[in-house]
Formats: structure tokens, C-alpha cells, sequence
């Protein structure tokens, strides 16, 4: 039997739910108590509407008298508006109306504000600054008519030169992409700086072996499968707006939707129904949503609005973009004493990345990873160029997985230049289990960790040994396909945040839960976090499950209307668990405590000796086990005989600041085969050790697993949003930003160790995005590590055949056929043959 | 552009006639036309295979064949997987497999999953991993690294040869499972993988709404007024 916490804050979850960590797949796939609460593998309740064509996902609702609307977007990427003709759209049948930036003006709704303070204009007024940015709107009466529209809208463009890099952005005669702000006299947005430059410099003067690797983390897209868009619904009878829309935070946008249209908050209502995957990208507000809602608002009818995928690749919230220089200063044995990160981020034209107010670089002052370094410095500078704007978190809580990407690279690159083993170097600079709590030199503080055991396990599995031994036997032998073993030993930092260290746009970022059980004995849970494909329905449910020894089968998790819904911040940067996960299980303990003054009612007890015990989930009288009295009793007598001293009815609500973020950890060993004729990468194994604490769901944890190193693998591989020097987008549909498919990814072989947080209710810590921080440096290791030998330090994502091969050749490495065929290569490794 | 014509779609076994206008999409008039919007579009271009339907027994996706282009056809989609005569009580054993082995996160491919899923089992019911994957290949998955989905069809292609070898012995068992309402076992397989070609495939692995098979389609003529070689997805 497990003791009461004086606190329902304090974490019992230690003693509580730590359950072998070693014991691989369950055989009886039920580790707990067998009602579905933490630790067992429940199949997921949100399946079966999805399975069976029930889901219900933004571009499935209809409404009567229901308008569709198109956007007509720029071909240039730089341009100014002369004029726009919408006569000959209008004079269409179905066409209802044209929407330009002046009838938003009208409104007062011509642009809006990003997550980052900057102003984004809805439709452009005057100057067009990326590719496809939004010029005008057409409403018809349905898709096809609205599409026909669009292409009669006649708008005269000037074409100005424009600026892709961000390198060229800064510099001096580069055109100006934001000649409407006053102030702004260049391209420069901030600079931004972390640690400890001097004593950072003191180390590197002095130290005995330092290294240096400049590596581009390119800019992907989340490209979630279904697109982003709304249904807005401006009922003039009650003067309120719903707007049914694709979003990860819909509180947010509530708050966000009121600032931009002027309609009080309570007079909005946002519902994030099904949505079809999100990874960071339904975070921002984007200008389809505002002119859906706008229109909705003038014509007094619903607008629906769906983009297309190249819509969605092309303007909405792209991530990454960081060109950085690493530099690590270590003694000859392997002891890193200081780090050093210089980076240029390209944000697009508008300062629109989605992080909290007061990190605008994110938390990438991780990037002293899961070792113990005295001195780090970190520089920043952010440009805007005529690129979609973004820098959103994709799969990513704000920047991690550029820095965990830098630190894990550079581990490797050291290692290389010491003619250590990379795990070796790793070991040497662990921090220490037993040092926990523990604060970086860039002033975090890691709630717990145990990383050594991490990566001894990973290792195991992977026949770390046997591989090194066959890599060399194939170096030796001059065989054609070369093994690389690539590691990497993550620390994330998620679950913002904090109300004092974290908002968005002012609001902290705390989370909620409300719990309301039933005098039948089954609850209502309502989350102010939202799923989209994270599988909240069964998991907040076991929370709820686990602390009331209810039946995982009588909790229902609603989220995503804000109607009903407590306020919350949304789901991304793994904070779901860390925050409203929290929520949950602190609003469930309430509960539990008024449900014992029932208790003691029911049982003619004295409150003070009502007990709870987990295991069987009742509650009894203390040393008379057999005077017990389960939630369902106990709900009951909440609505039909109340205690005098109690109001009627067993609900509670809670609204959790998290003391602290948590700090998921893991190691990733990847095997992989390069062929030396091609420059394709096979993947031979593919590891994955995690430790987010306590687990909630095994069977949710190992999807998430496999899905975020799916996503590793199509960023180290395969996928870039890329440009040509006019600002054309060339890598903006699904033909050209190339997402893996069941062909490219392996089979992943998982495994965990278990470090609860001590801070967290439930000792959980959040796990969906570390397979996605974690493996890109594992595999950019492998491939190098491939040919370190030959004395390759460095390969830039994604590693394409043609980039590989280009690396091989240019160290003496290719064999065969492609030896007699002449190729050049282009800046960014693309290579043709010569006389093509 | 109002020249619309009367066509005859049969989805997951009622007749439905509709006029549409010769451009509309199939998966325009499954989703918006005849409601049924199990059907997902992700992509416009034919690469993620959200909007996978069978029409007459193969896997189009159907973002890249026209409504008119179906007229006369038997169309599954994932509203009529429960229905199927090799469906259970319930679930057809590739949604059970989807649910039993995680297959599924966000749902938004897993109708055109289960969709290819479902023309790989027919043509071959014993697939092993690498034939999965080959069938999977034009259906593109964000959330689950497709390793559960491939288990998924594993578990329904065991199930399913269960309850074969179990009608082979004599028992009734394969024909009990049909849902109520559903067809009559009796009539043979609906959608069967030979009840011949949709004629609008060039033959190209993954285009045209081609299934990623290696499969090809001789010596077809595709319909006179459409020119199907390597369609556009629409008019952008």
C-alpha cells in the first residue's frame, strides 16, 4: 500500500508507478492494476471513428449556405502591388465576392499579429515579400467556383529584386524586405547572445585541442497529412464567431482571434475538432483563417477554407533554417571544457516563429546537452529575407533540435579529432547521475537524468562491439559498401513552461484539467491541451483512471472547444503531458480528497481514517479494509446524500504552473551502410533508448518513438524546403519536398529507462518530439562515421545520394562506373553530369 | 464550365447517380456529393495517397481521376470496410489490425491505408514485410514510421487466412462474418481483384492513381475525351 502525499503536488510517483525497467514487452501487455491506469498498454479510444471513416477533421464540415474561399497568391517573391483587378472574378456566377487588403482595411482586419510581436499583413498591402504570400481572396459559391475566381483576379505586380540568403540579407546593399517599418533600415531582426563569452574564450585560449564544423540545419516543412484550414461561422443573431480551424492551441488563437477582429473573447468560440497531424505547424495563426473569418463576418455566412498541400509547403510555418559554427575546447583525453555556437537564422519576412515571448531564440541554449561543460557561449543573429516566414517548433520544443543537433555533431567531430570512440567522449563528460538537479553553464536546471545507463543499454542492443569490429574488417578489405555507427546521447528540455520564465503573446504557459465525475461513478475529463494524433483520449484518461481506481472505460477526455474547455496553451514542445498531464492528475487528487469526506460519510467514519488504497482503487477505513467504499459508491452519495459540511456534486479543476520544464533523455545508436559506387545510405539497425520517467501508455510511447525517427530520417535524408535565387520555391509540394515512405524506414528496435521527474505529479516527462531531436545527429554521425577514416568530418543534411557520393569522391572514397562519367557540383551539392 | 453530366457511382454497394461536371474529381463527388468523407485529401498531387479508394477492386487515389472516369464503377471506400463479407461482426480484420497493433495516430491516412491495405490482401494474401511496405509506398504516413501499419496488415493477413482455413474445413465461420445489412456472402467477394481493370491507368507505377505495384495494365484504351497520360492533379 502506497502512502498519501501530505500535498497533492509533490510527487509520489517515484514509489508509485516505477515499474521494471527492463522488462521489454509485456506478455500480458497489462502492468498495472488492470483498469487501464498508468503503465498499460490501452488501446487508444479515439480509434475507432478513424478506422472506420468517422473522424471529423476541419474540411468534413458542412454547413448550410456554406462558401468556400481561394486565395490568389504571388508568383513573385519580391514585388509591389500596382493594382488589382477583381471585376472579372466578380463577374463570374458563383462568385460572391473579392476580398483585397482595402475591404480589410474597412474592417480594420488587414493584418495580424505573429506569435513574435511582429505584423503580418492578412492580404498584402502594397509590397509583396515571399512567394505565394496572400494577395487577395475570392468567395464563391463552392471550391470549384472560388478556384475558377481566383484565376480571373488580374493583378498588376512591380518586380523588385529579391533576397533568399540570409547571409545576403545582412549585407549592405541587399534589398530591404520591411520598408514599412519604420526604424528598420536592414534586414537585421536581433541578435542574441547566452553564457558566458569571456570565460568561454579563457577556456578555448587555453585549451589543449579544439575543433571547429559549420553545418546548416536546413528548413523543413511538418507537412502534417491533412493541410491547414477553417470553417469561420459569423452568427449575426448572437453576434459571436465560431471558427472550426486546424489548431494546436485554440485557446491561444481564441485570445489572438479577438485581439486582430475587435469581437470580445467570450463572444468567440474556437473548435480544434479531428485534426490530421499538426508537428508544430497549427500552432501560428496564418492569414487563411483571418480571411475565412473575416469574410464569414461581412457576407453573414459560413466560409470554409482548405489549403492545398503546396499552399501549406509554401506559406505556412516552415522550421529550422539555422546556419551554425560549432566549436568545441577539450583536454587531449576527451574532456570538454568549453563549447561555443554561432549562429545565422534566416526567419523569412516576418518575424513568425512560434516560441516563447522571452526566448526568441528558443530554448537552444541547450545546446550543452547531456554533458557536464564548465563554460558555454552562445551568438544569434536573425534576418528577415523574401522566404516564408516560420522558424515554428516542428516536432521540437523551440529550438532543442537544432542545438541537441550542434552539440551531438560536434561530439562526434571531437571524438574523430582525438581518435576516440565518440561513446567514449561521451562518458568521459556525462553529467554524473548523482549531480542532478544540476544547472548548465547556460542556466537550466535539469530535473533528473541517468544517461550513461541510457546509453550502455542502447549499445547492448545494438551490438555496438560486433558492428565496430565488421567496420573495420570492411575498411581493411577495400569492400564496396562502407559501415558507419552513428550515436547520439540527447537531452531535451519540454513541458513549457513555467508562467514566469514562459508565455505566448503575454498569456503564461500554464495548463488546465476539469474534472467532473457523474452520480452514475463515470467522469468527464476536459483538457485545455489538444490532440492530434498524440492519443490524449487514452492517456489523460489513465491519469484520471490511476488516481481515482475508476476503469480507464468511464473517463471521457474532451479537448479542443473553448466553449467547454478550461484555458490552456495548447499541445507542442512535448508539453502536453509535462503541463496538462499534471493538470489532470492534480485535479483528479482533489477530487480524491473530497471524495474521502464522502467516503467518510458513506462509512460513518472520521475523515482522518478514510484511507486510499491504489492497488485496489477504494477507498477504506484504516484498519478495516473490509469497510471499503469504491469511487463509484462514492459518487453517488456526492449527488444523493452530500455531507452537511460539503457542497453537493465531485468535481474539481486545476490550473497547473509547472515549477520547472522537465528533461526527456535518450541515446540512439544507428548502423548504416554507405555504398561507395552510388552514395546510398542503407540503414542496417536503428536503436532507440528513451527515458521520459514515468510512462503513462508503452504502447502510445513506442508510436510516438517510431513516428519521430521516421521524421529524423526524412530530415537527414531526405527533406529541405528549398529556393532558387529569385525566391521561387522549389521544393514546395509533395513531388518536390520528398517525406519518406514505408521504402526508406526500417524497422526501429525501442527500449527505456525509466528516471521519473521529481517535480512532476506523475514523474512523467514527455516523450513525442526526442525520437525527432534525438536521431538526425545519430544518423548524420553514422554516415560520416562512415568515412571518417578518410577523414570526413561532415555531411549536410539532407544526405542525399548525389551529396554522399559527392563527399566520397572528393576523399578518394567512390569506386566503380561513376569514375568515368565527369560531374560538377553546384553550391549546395546537387550534382550533374557535365556534358548534360 | 457547366456542362455537367449524369453518372452512376456504386459505393460500398448503393447505387448513387449524380451529375457532375466532366472536371470534378472522384474524390470531390465521394466527399462532397455523396457525403461520405471518410476519404482524406492531402496532397493535390497524387504522392500521399490520403484519398485511396478501390475502384473496381484497384487502388486509385482518387485526387487524380475524374468522377466521370468512374461512371459505371463499384467503389469501396472506408465507410464500407465493416460491410465487407470478410469483415467481422464489427470491424473488418484490417481495422481490427489497425486498432490491436497501433497503426494509427492522427487517422488522417489510415482510410487510404487501410484502402491499400485492403487491394494488397486480395491479390495476395500471404504478403510478406517487403511486399507491405511496396504496397504502402504511395501512401504516405506522418505519425506512425509506418512499422505498426505493416504490422497492422500482417495481423488482418493472419486473420484473415484463420477464418479461410476455417470455411476450408467445413466450417461456417467466414461466412457468419458478414455485418447485418451487409451483402450476401453468397454472391462472391465484391470488390475482387480481377473483376477488371479500371481503364484509366498509363501503366506507370504510382501515376494516374496507379497502385505502387509492379503490376501493369496492357493494351487499354483510356475513355476518348480524356487524355489520362500522366493527369494533372487539378488546375493549379
Amino acid at each position: 500500500m502506497s502512502s498519501e502525499p501530505d500535498n497533492p503536488d509533490v510527487p509520489d510517483a517515484e514509489t508509485e508507478y516505477q515499474h521494471p525497467e527492463d522488462d521489454g514487452p509485456d506478455p500480458e501487455k497489462h502492468c498495472g492494476h488492470g483498469r487501464g491506469g498508468m503503465g498499460e498498454e490501452v488501446s487508444r479510444k479515439e480509434d475507432k471513428r478513424f478506422i472506420t471513416g468517422r473522424g471529423d477533421y476541419v474540411d468534413d464540415i458542412k454547413k448550410p449556405g456554406m462558401l468556400h474561399c481561394e486565395i490568389v497568391r504571388s508568383p513573385h517573391a519580391h514585388a509591389r502591388i500596382e493594382e488589382i483587378d477583381g471585376s472579372r472574378a466578380m463577374a463570374m456566377d458563383d462568385v460572391v465576392a473579392v476580398l483585397t487588403a482595402d475591404d480589410l482595411l474597412e474592417h480594420d482586419l488587414a493584418t495580424m499579429p505573429t506569435l513574435m510581436d511582429d505584423t503580418q499583413d492578412v492580404l498584402v498591402n502594397d509590397k509583396v515579400k515571399f512567394q505565394s504570400q496572400e494577395v487577395a481572396a475570392v468567395i464563391a459559391k463552392d471550391r470549384y467556383a472560388a478556384k475558377d475566381g481566383a484565376e480571373k483576379v488580374e493583378v498588376e505586380y512591380d518586380v523588385l529584386d529579391p533576397v533568399v540568403d540570409a547571409e545576403e540579407a545582412l549585407k549592405e546593399d541587399a534589398p530591404l524586405v520591411r520598408d514599412e517599418l519604420e526604424d528598420q533600415e536592414d534586414n537585421h531582426i536581433f541578435d542574441w547572445d547566452t553564457g558566458n563569452e569571456e570565460e568561454t574564450q579563457r577556456a578555448f585560449d587555453a585549451a589543449d585541442v579544439t575543433v571547429e564544423e559549420d553545418m546548416e540545419y536546413q528548413r523543413l516543412h511538418p507537412a502534417p497529412i491533412e493541410t491547414c484550414g477553417a470553417v469561420a461561422d459569423w452568427d449575426p443573431g448572437k453576434d459571436k464567431m465560431t471558427v472550426h480551424m486546424t489548431s494546436q492551441a485554440p485557446h491561444a488563437h481564441r485570445t489572438l482571434f479577438s485581439q486582430v477582429s475587435g469581437i470580445p473573447e467570450h463572444k468567440v468560440r474556437i473548435v480544434s475538432p479531428d485534426v490530421g497531424g499538426g508537428f508544430g505547424n497549427k500552432v501560428p495563426i496564418y492569414p487563411g483563417y483571418v480571411v475565412a473569418a473575416a469574410a464569414s463576418y461581412v457576407l453573414e455566412q459560413p466560409v470554409k477554407w482548405v489549403e492545398e498541400r503546396s499552399e501549406n509547403i509554401q506559406t505556412t510555418g516552415f522550421a529550422r533554417d539555422y546556419e551554425m559554427t560549432g566549436e568545441i575546447a577539450a583536454t587531449e583525453d576527451g574532456e570538454i571544457e568549453a563549447v561555443r555556437v554561432d549562429v545565422l537564422a534566416n526567419h523569412g519576412a516576418y518575424n513568425a516563429a512560434a516560441q516563447p515571448s522571452k526566448f526568441p531564440a528558443g530554448f537552444f541554449n541547450i545546446f550543452t546537452g547531456s554533458y557536464d561543460i564548465d563554460a558555454a557561449y552562445g551568438s544569434l543573429t536573425a534576418a528577415f529575407t523574401n522566404t516564408a516566414p516560420g522558424g515554428v517548433a516542428y516536432r521540437c520544443s523551440f529550438r532543442v533540435t537544432e542545438a541537441v543537433y550542434l552539440i551531438e555533431r560536434m561530439v562526434k567531430v571531437l571524438a574523430d579529432e582525438l581518435d576516440m570512440d565518440p561513446t567514449e567522449v561521451r562518458r568521459k563528460n556525462f553529467i554524473p547521475s548523482d549531480a542532478f538537479p544540476y544547472e548548465s553553464a547556460t542556466g537550466w536546471n535539469y530535473d533528473s537524468g541517468d544517461y550513461e545507463k541510457a546509453l550502455d543499454k542502447a549499445l547492448e542492443m545494438a551490438d555496438y562491439e560486433e558492428y565496430r569490429e565488421e567496420q573495420r574488417r570492411r575498411i581493411e578489405n577495400d569492400a564496396d559498401k562502407l559501415l558507419g555507427i552513428g550515436v547520439s546521447s540527447f537531452t531535451e528540455v519540454v513541458g513549457a513552461g513555467p508562467g514566469k520564465q514562459c508565455d505566448i503573446a503575454g498569456i503564461e504557459m500554464f495548463d488546465s484539467a476539469d474534472l467532473r465525475v457523474n452520480p452514475t461513478g463515470n467522469a468527464v475529463l476536459r483538457v485545455g491541451v489538444q490532440t492530434q494524433g498524440q492519443g490524449h483520449e487514452t492517456t489523460f484518461a489513465q491519469i484520471v483512471a490511476e488516481e481515482l481506481g475508476m476503469d480507464v472505460d468511464d473517463i471521457v477526455v474532451e479537448h479542443g472547444d473553448t466553449d467547454t474547455e478550461p484555458y490552456g496553451l495548447g499541445t507542442y514542445g512535448s508539453r502536453s503531458t509535462p503541463v496538462a498531464g499534471a493538470a489532470a492528475a492534480v485535479a483528479a487528487r482533489k477530487v480524491r480528497d473530497k471524495a474521502k469526506s464522502i467516503a467518510a460519510n458513506e462509512l460513518e467514519a472520521a475523515e482522518e481514517d478514510i484511507e486510499w488504497d491504489r492497488e485496489s482503487g477504494e477507498f477504506h477505513v484504516a484498519g478495516a479494509p473490509d469497510r471499503s467504499i469504491t469511487i463509484t459508491e462514492i459518487a453517488a452519495g456526492a449527488f444523493m446524500n452530500h455531507p452537511d459540511q460539503e457542497e453537493p456534486g465531485l468535481e474539481a479543476t486545476n490550473y497547473y504552473d509547472p515549477p520547472e520544464m522537465t528533461y526527456p533523455f535518450g541515446s540512439y545508436v544507428v548502423v548504416v551502410e554507405v555504398d561507395r559506387e552510388t552514395g546510398e545510405v542503407e540503414f542496417e539497425k536503428f536503436v532507440a533508448v528513451d527515458d521520459c520517467g514515468n510512462r503513462i501508455n508503452p504502447m502510445i510511447i513506442e508510436g510516438q518513438i517510431h513516428g519521430g525517427l521516421a521524421q529524423g530520417i526524412g530530415t537527414a535524408m531526405l527533406e529541405e524546403v528549398t529556393y532558387d535565387d529569385n525566391g521561387n520555391v522549389t521544393g514546395g509540394d509533395f513531388m518536390n519536398y520528398l517525406l519518406p515512405t514505408a521504402n526508406e524506414i526500417p524497422n526501429f528496435e525501442t527500449g527505456h529507462t525509466v528516471t521519473p521527474s521529481p517535480h512532476h505529479p506523475i514523474g512523467a516527462k514527455g516523450v513525442g518530439e526526442s525520437p525527432t531531436v534525438g536521431s538526425p545527429p545519430a544518423i548524420v554521425n553514422a554516415v560520416t562515421d562512415a568515412m571518417s577514416h578518410a577523414g570526413v568530418s561532415h555531411v549536410e543534411m539532407p544526405m542525399t545520394p548525389d551529396r554522399v557520393w559527392k563527399t566520397l569522391s572528393e576523399h578518394g572514397l567512390d569506386i566503380g562506373p561513376a569514375d568515368n562519367v565527369a560531374f560538377e557540383f553546384d553550391d549546395d551539392g546537387a550534382g550533374e553530369p557535365a556534358d548534360d | 464550365m457547366s456542362d455537367e453530366r449524369e453518372i452512376t457511382l456504386t459505393v460500398n454497394g448503393t447505387e448513387h447517380t449524380i451529375e457532375v461536371e466532366p472536371r470534378r474529381l472522384l474524390v470531390h463527388a465521394i466527399r462532397e456529393d455523396l457525403g461520405m468523407t471518410g476519404t482524406h485529401i492531402g496532397c493535390d498531387t497524387g504522392n500521399c495517397g490520403a484519398c485511396t479508394v478501390l475502384v473496381d477492386g484497384e487502388p486509385i487515389k482518387s485526387c487524380l481521376m475524374f468522377a466521370a472516369q468512374a461512371d459505371g464503377s463499384e467503389i469501396l471506400t472506408v465507410e464500407g470496410m465493416e460491410d465487407l463479407p470478410d469483415a467481422g461482426p464489427e470491424l473488418h480484420p484490417l481495422q481490427e489490425g489497425f486498432k490491436e497493433e497501433h497503426g494509427l495516430q492522427c487517422g488522417y491516412c489510415t482510410p487510404g491505408m487501410l484502402m491499400a491495405g485492403k487491394a494488397l490482401l486480395e491479390e495476395n494474401p500471404d504478403p510478406d514485410e517487403e511486399e507491405i511496405r511496396e504496397a504502402i509506398s504511395g501512401n504516405l504516413c506522418r505519425c506512425t514510421g509506418y512499422q505498426n501499419i505493416v504490422k497492422a496488415i500482417e495481423y488482418a493477413a493472419d486473420e484473415l487466412d484463420d477464418a479461410e482455413r476455417v470455411a476450408a474445413d467445413g466450417g461456417a465461420l467466414a461466412a457468419d462474418t458478414a455485418g447485418d445489412g451487409g451483402p450476401d456472402p453468397a454472391d462472391g467477394p465484391l470488390y475482387e481483384a480481377d473483376a477488371g481493370d479500371a481503364d484509366t491507368f498509363c501503366g506507370r507505377e504510382d501515376c494516374c492513381g496507379g497502385p505502387s505495384t509492379d503490376e501493369t495494365h496492357p493494351g487499354e484504351d483510356p475513355p476518348a475525351q480524356f487524355d489520362t497520360e500522366h493527369m494533372g492533379g487539378d488546375d493549379e
